[in-house]
């Protein structure tokens, strides 16, 4: 279909005209333009959010114990209730499944050292499923394993300030860390880009941490993943898990204090929408700037048309067949809509590359736009090339070359 | 030049009328003749009486409600716009009053634009266009626009386009109705070159001195051929 005569022809044509040309194609490549700068910045907003609440897009229910508010079967109020190793196994046998979870104690201020440097940081103990639960993206080695926490090893795994302050570039894994004074061996680093806090942390193996740093079994905290549970089912649970542990920890069942649960799945799921929202609204406003520049592409190629009638009659008259009138104008369309649909294409990248390396906002990261929504816009492009170009094609398909030859 | 003469266009009763609105205005009434193969012929007439109509049915480029026309052997009824097109490409080579030449396109490429249709590749149509440039006397004005050439240029452009497909017949509407009198007469001598080669010709005119330079006169009275 397009041999060199036929682009020779489209490119004699096209340029005959070089002001409308340019303008049709301005106004596609800038439809492609703002279509992929729009991605761009939609995914930079997007990514900006899912960052800034990376800690709280996991859906999950939190337990936690605090001081009690009334006074409840011969206990005072102003009580503190503490949670231990044998409430949470009770609580395990209460429940149907468990998607993930995580205990935690949290120790203030240890002092950690490292051949001659040493500083202050809080640890905690934690479980192997933490590490999704927190969001917490591992830069080197590995997290604590459910060996780890069966076995009780000394393994440490540290945050980015940690190895910054502790380490001056040297690799930390697999060396010996002292941690309160006993020995640890690093086995990962992680990097949580959204919560410095949580970078200034050692992660030991829950039993480990709760063993030597904790004379008790008392347990700070309780994460529950709850995965692929509907909404409402994680309510009920959570519901279900409150006035267990109120009853089992003798709580008053009004208290607000002694044992909270926190659900996050409703905000989870408020931000799934938000994010869904944004990317629909980006490819409505993509798809509608598009279909903005196919009628305005349309448009002059029905006026090109018009303007052609006489010398498409001519072409008949010389022994054009209507396949072949089709074809220029359906042609010319197409190459007019990706030659310039490309270059606000790369144009778009091109700024978008430029630009990206500058922006770094709270809320606003990293404005790329995916290969594939690249390639998805130039299918797109081609299709509404051809569907443009058929209405005043067949029109121009349809002049007879005696009418377009009459002399007036 | 008798010997090889047989009928290259049969026109047996051929009617034609145009409807526009409620009106119906009844161009051709049963119009017959014969052209016989190498015959340079002029069709004059008033002003509407049908010579362009005539001329444009002749040339495939309109159609006619009744009657027979045989061309080169071949019936012409009812026939669709490809085979329209394809007899047009293989047949017939037309000449305009207003020459209708692309005007982006430039002298040779506008000669080479039947043969494109042919699907003969780009250089073997430029070799053959530019061979009928210089049959026109205009080779060395190849690669000018059509804007750049003098009304008798552009006339011999266009006359080179109608020959470039070696077509059987040349339709001539008012060849030198755009033309003063020396360049007409230039244009004539050249059509008369070409039609020595053997070449139908078939000239719409209302001057009588280019009528007189070819081989017959139909004259349209009314619709149909005044023979007194
Ligand atoms: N497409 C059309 N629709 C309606 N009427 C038409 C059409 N084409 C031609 N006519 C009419 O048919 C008649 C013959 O027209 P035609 O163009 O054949 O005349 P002509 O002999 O070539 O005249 P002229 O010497 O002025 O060129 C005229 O009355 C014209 O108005
Ligand atoms: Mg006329």
């Amino acid at each position: 279909m397009f041999n060199r005569d036929t682009w020779l022809e489209i490119a004699n044509t096209v340029l005959s005209n070089p002001m409308r040309t340019f303008l049709t194609g301005l106004s596609i490549a800038l439809g492609v333009f703002i279509l992929v700068v729009m991605q761009g910045l939609g995914f930079g907003l997007q990514n900006g959010v899912q960052n800034q609440f990376s800690d709280d897009a996991v859906n999950s229910i939190w337990v936690d114990a605090g001081r009690t508010q009334l006074a409840y079967r011969g206990n005072m109020p102003n009580r503190q209730v503490k949670m231990r190793n044998s409430d949470m196994d009770a609580m395990f046998q209460q429940m149907d499944t468990v998607h993930a979870y995580s205990r935690r104690v949290r120790i203030w201020g240890v002092v950690m050292e490292h051949e001659d440097q040493q500083s202050n940081f809080p640890l905690r103990g934690v479980d192997p499923d933490h590490l999704m639960l927190e969001n917490t993206t591992l830069t080197d080695g590995r997290y604590i394993s459910s060996r780890d926490v069966d076995e009780e090893t000394k393994v440490a795994v540290l945050g980015a300030t940690v190895v910054e302050d502790l380490y001056e570039g040297v690799n930390p894994i697999g060396t010996y860390l002292l941690i309160g004074g006993v020995q640890f061996r690093v086995v990962g680093t992680f990097d949580d880009p959204a919560s410095r806090w949580e970078n200034k942390m050692a992660y030991l193996p829950f039993t480990t941490a709760q063993s030597i740093f904790r004379s008790s079994d008392k347990v700070d905290q309780m994460i529950l993943g709850t995965g692929d549970m509907p909404v409402a089912s994680t309510i009920l649970l959570s519901d279900a898990l409150l006035s267990w542990f109120k009853d089992r920890k003798v709580v008053h069942p009004d208290d607000e204090r002694g044992v909270r649960i926190e659900n996050n799945n409703e905000e989870y799921e408020r931000y799934q929408n938000i994010f869904l929202g944004i990317e629909l609204f980006i490819w409505g406003l993509g798809l509608l700037t598009l279909l903005a520049g196919a009628v305005g592409v349309a448009n002059i190629l029905a006026i090109a048309v018009k303007e052609r009638t006489k010398e498409i009659g001519v072409r008949k008259a010389l022994g054009a067949s209507s396949i072949s009138v089709l074809g220029l104008v359906v042609q010319e369309s197409l190459a007019l809509m990706i030659v310039s649909g490309s270059a606000g294409l790369i144009t778009g990248v091109g700024l978008l590359e430029v630009v990206s390396p500058m922006i770094d906002h709270d809320y606003f990261k990293n404005p790329q736009v995916d290969f594939r929504i690249a390639l998805v816009a130039l299918g797109i492009l081609a299709v509404v090339g051809v569907v443009s170009g058929l209405g005043p094609a067949l029109r121009a398909v349809r002049i007879k070359p005696v009418e377009a030859l009459r002399d007036e | 030049m008798d010997w090889y003469l047989r009928e290259v266009i049969i026109l047996n009763n051929i009617g034609k009328s145009y409807v526009t609105g409620s009106q119906k205005l009844q161009v051709l009434k049963g119009l017959t003749c014969n052209i016989k193969e190498g015959e340079m012929v002029a069709i004059m007439g008033s002003s509407g009486s049908g010579k362009s109509t005539l001329l444009n049915i002749l040339g495939l480029l309109d159609s006619f409600d009744s009657g027979e026309y045989i061309l080169s052997g071949e019936s012409m009824a009812g026939l669709n716009e490809r085979a329209a097109a394809k007899f047009r490409s293989k047949l017939l080579g037309f000449v305009f009053q207003s020459f209708n030449l692309i005007g982006f396109k430039t002298a040779l490429e506008n000669v080479a634009l039947p043969l494109y249709y042919q699907s003969i590749p780009r250089k073997k149509r430029n070799i053959i266009a530019l061979d009928y440039l210089k049959k026109v006397g205009l080779e060395d004005w190849a690669s000018h626009l059509p804007n750049q050439m003098s009304g008798g240029q552009k006339q011999r452009v266009a006359i080179a386009r109608a020959l470039v497909a070696k077509p059987k017949v040349i339709l001539a509407d008012e060849p030198t109705g755009a033309l003063d009198s020396v360049t007409s007469s230039d244009v004539m001598k050249l059509l008369r070159e070409i039609n020595a080669d053997g070449i139908t010709m078939i000239i719409v005119t209302h001057e009588h001195d280019i009528a007189a330079l070819c081989d017959r006169t139909i004259h349209l009275v009314d619709g149909l051929i005044d023979l007194s």
